[in-house]
């Protein structure tokens, strides 16, 4: 429910859906009747936010204590944001519409570095402070999790908290500690220094950091017994984990808008890039039959007809065929489709394939990530020409006739010769569908390339690695244009500029604080919707505050450099990761977790256990 | 298979969801109430379902209609149980009937508007200034059809219209053409009235009543 005094405004703005609540599965409860209320932050539009499974999941698992409330929270669109500013409306809760500012917890989920500046925005938004140090009572406390917490850092001046790791355990420890803190009157000097000490709490406060004159790190000293690293936080039984068995059913158009299930978390595949293959480590697996009741309940209190199995990899989950066979009676019967995103070409049987496309047919769409082999193997990406060929041969004589295909450019050691690659790999599979005997007459074949630029991440072996400047990522773009000879291979393109800003987040430490809060107090918001992103605005704070965002990312960094996140532990050894940095250079490919247990070191933050080498290979 | 026509209120929350919103939760809603719905045998298969008079977003709706197709037996009182205990805030099922009318016998639309003013004066001036106007019988406004813009004379599409003013509020009840051929959007109407007098409200509220036929005898 929206406060009273917007009503009048809710006609004049886009899609008021947006900020009135109401949606079916939303909880409302008497406000007096809880000890700790909690906003759930999330740093962009509702149709983004409400598509986000983190979100569904803590949302339902506050609000299964009856001594808390979660309400959801997202970033107002500029018109919104304007008819608010001028009318002193401050930000509000959805389903209570009462203003955040007086809960106790705002809790945001750090997804993509761009949404740093709408973080900012939305605590001046609900009349805070937007600095840690001039929050001064004990709350609200300002928490924030997901997956760019694993760097922290830039937003360190800003964030009370951040949690690294799995937040279904420590967020319900967190609130225990806050209500007994409250409750005793705790200031929160006291109850952040106790906060400390919960495995898989990071209070960036109680952390000194000197730099040496080369603006390197010095040092990271930890006060107050705060720990000297902070190991991220691990759920070791997915089976027992609290899971929703609702979700808030939006009115709006989202862009996730279905039954969204994870089987697994973890990856077995060990690609260099990809840094959510490294922090969700070590594996570990859903079963079946917990994911089929689980898909079952939400199809039942959403009316969904859709079903996304989640994870990294969703082909790599043991036990996918027993899994799909049992559903798919009930699922036809009741014209529920199933989904799998993140399918690998090489391993995903043909009749699977058929069976599934029973009631509605989704795209099919491959990451081959580089154009060549030699490329493949430095970023360890094992999927073969041949396997993308296969399979998209098997695909058109199942009467498929566009194929989405993703790659990256900038990659450590890229040459032309990989850029070539690309279109070569695309054309390749253009041919394979005139190949096809059987192809549909009249019917033409779209093979859409799209093309990210590498943004190398902490906790990946490329973390150490020099990233592409804007204008070489350009040049890099125009060539792969240059090399497409044909229409039937379409190509789509990231705005390099936008890697390059994300690049600087990713990496950086402290000092950029001053950066982000100049660049939002310049108007900066919305930094991941290109219609929003103001670089030159970026530009002018990096030289205000005498920051050169270059020495973020195009500096090749020493392996014996502290890293601004070397104090975070997630399980994934920093010697591991320079040795996948050695062999990347050298060409040389690690075999996956299912063949070959490549030592990364992360079971031992789950009692020694991976759910891929405890168990026999299938 | 047979048709059946569900009767629904949309108002307080429920009036910012849009017609293309509506039609998405109502499939969910149906789905979630196990009505056995029948759906089309395309390629794609989806739920029969149509919205006879789609309501336009910020207005309520008191008694509108939906058509729905199903398969087995389910009788209408159960399937208005069934769908009032899924529904979202603002949605209710106010009735589940046989359809009498043809969808394309709806030809006009009751409507009871308030209108919020500054003050008393405004209001009454207004109240006085747009009877006159409806009374006279000439309203020129731009109408926004597929055809593109054109200029339409929205008193011949206003068939009955009462307006009385009390302290800051006008308080406006009539019926104005509806359905496929000729509809007038009781916004338009409004805003037309308002620029007529270079007058602004303060807030308002539009609810529409009911559909009618053309002997404006009510739409079943």
């Amino acid at each position: 429910m929206y406060p009273k005094e917007l009503e009048r405004f809710l006609l004049k703005v886009q899609k008021p859906g947006r900020y009135t609540g109401g949606e079916l599965n939303s909880i409302v409860k008497d406000k007096n009747s809880v000890d700790i209320r909690y906003a759930f932050c999330f740093p962009d539009t509702y149709e983004i936010g409400m598509s986000h499974l983190g979100m569904k999941i803590l949302y339902s698992l506050v609000n299964a204590r009856d001594d808390a409330w979660c309400e959801r929270v997202f970033a107002p669109w500029t018109d919104m944001e304007q008819v608010m500013r001028e009318n002193n409306i401050l930000l509000y809760g959805l389903e209570s519409g009462d203003a955040i500012r007086d809960f106790d917890i705002l809790g945001f989920t750090m997804q993509y570095e761009l949404s740093y500046t709408n973080v900012l925005n939305m605590l001046d938004l609900a009349g805070l402070p937007v600095r840690a140090k001039d929050r001064t009572s004990l709350t609200p406390i300002v928490i924030a999790g997901g997956a760019c917490v694993c760097n922290a850092e830039p937003m360190a001046e800003f964030f009370d908290i951040t949690l690294p790791g799995d937040g279904e355990e420590v967020t319900n420890e967190l609130i225990d500690l806050l209500k007994e803190y409250k409750a005793k009157g705790a200031t929160k000097q006291e109850f952040l220094a106790a906060a400390a000490q919960i495995k898989g709490v990071y209070v960036p406060s109680l952390y000194e950091v000197e730099y040496n004159e080369d603006n390197t790190i010095k040092s990271v000293m930890p006060t107050c017994g705060a720990p000297e690293k902070v190991e991220k936080r691990n759920v070791a039984d997915l089976d027992s984990m609290f899971s929703p068995s609702e979700f808030v059913v939006p009115f709006l158009e989202v862009v996730h808008d279905r039954t969204t299930v994870e089987i697994f978390r973890g990856c077995i595949r060990g690609c260099r890039f990809c840094q959510a293959g490294f922090l969700n480590r070590p594996l570990r697996r859903k079963s079946p039959e917990t994911v089929e009741a689980q898909c079952r309940a939400i199809c039942e209190s959403t009316g969904y007809d859709e079903i996304s199995l989640c994870s990294l990899s969703t082909s790599d989950y043991k036990g996918l065929e027993k899994l799909i066979t049992n559903m798919l009676p009930w699922t036809v019967e009741q014209k529920i489709n199933i989904a799998l995103p993140s399918l690998r070409a090489d391993n995903f049987p043909k009749e699977l394939m058929e069976q599934l496309n029973a009631v509605r047919r989704s795209g099919l769409t491959f990451a081959p990530e580089a154009g060549t082999q030699r490329l493949r193997d430095v970023i360890n990406k094992n999927i073969t020409e041949e396997e993308v060929l296969t399979t998209a041969a098997q695909a058109f004589a199942g009467g498929w006739t566009a194929v989405k295909l993703y790659f990256m450019i900038g990659l450590p050691t890229e040459t032309e010769e990989d850029i070539e690659g690309i279109a070569n790999l695309a054309q390749a599979v253009v041919d394979e569908f005139y190949k096809n005997p059987d192809k549909p007459k009249g019917k033409g074949v779209n093979v859409s390339i799209s093309v990210a630029s590498l943004v190398p991440k902490p906790f990946t072996p490329f973390q150490w690695e020099p990233q592409d400047k804007p204008d070489v990522l350009i040049d890099k773009q125009n060539y792969l244009i240059s090399c497409v000879k044909t229409r039937k291979v379409s190509v789509s393109r990231h705005v390099p500029w936008t890697s390059f800003l994300e690049g600087v987040f990713a990496r950086g430490d402290r000092r950029l604080a001053e950066v982000i809060e100049t660049a939002w107090r310049k108007g900066c918001a919305f930094d991941g919707w290109a219609e929003c992103l103001k670089p030159e605005v970026w530009e002018e704070s990096f030289k205000e505050n005498g920051i050169d965002p270059y020495f973020y990312t195009a500096r090749r960094r020493e392996y014996d450099e502290i890293l601004p996140w070397d104090h975070m532990d997630y399980g994934v050894t920093k010697k591991f990761l320079m040795n996948e940095n050695v062999k990347a250079h050298k060409g040389e490919t690690t075999a996956c977790c299912r063949e070959k247990c490549a030592g990364c070191g992360a079971n031992r933050l789950n009692g020694g256990v991976c759910d891929e080498i405890s168990k026999t290979v299938v | 298979m047979k048709s059946v026509r569900l009767w629904f209120k949309k108002d307080g929350l429920a009036v910012y969801i849009s017609h293309l919103d509506m039609n998405r939760c109502m499939t969910r809603a149906v789905r979630r109430a196990d009505i056995p719905l029948w759906y089309t045998e395309g390629f794609n298969p989806h739920p029969y379902m149509t919205f006879l008079m789609p309501l336009p977003l910020g207005q309520a709706g008191m008694r509108e209609p939906l058509d729905i197709r199903i398969e087995g037996e389910m009788t209408f009182a159960e399937i208005k149980n069934r769908l009032n205990s899924v529904m979202p805030e603002g949605i209710e099922i106010v009735d589940v009937a046989k359809p009498e009318n043809k969808p394309n016998e709806i030809a006009a639309a009751e409507y009871e508007i308030d209108v919020w003013f500054e003050n008393a004066d405004v209001a009454e001036s207004f109240a006085s200034g747009a009877e006159k106007i409806i009374a006279g019988g000439v309203l020129n406004a731009e109408k926004r059809s597929k055809k593109g813009i054109k200029t339409v004379n929205l008193c011949e599409l206003v068939r009955t219209f009462e307006i009385s003013s009390e302290e800051n509020k006008v308080y406006i009840k009539t019926v104005l053409a509806a359905g496929n051929t000729v509809n007038l959007n009781a916004e338009l109407l409004l805003n037309s009235l308002l620029s007529e007098f270079s007058a602004e409200d303060r807030d308002r509220n539009i609810v529409r009543t009911k559909l009618l036929c053309e002997d404006l005898g009510i739409f079943e």
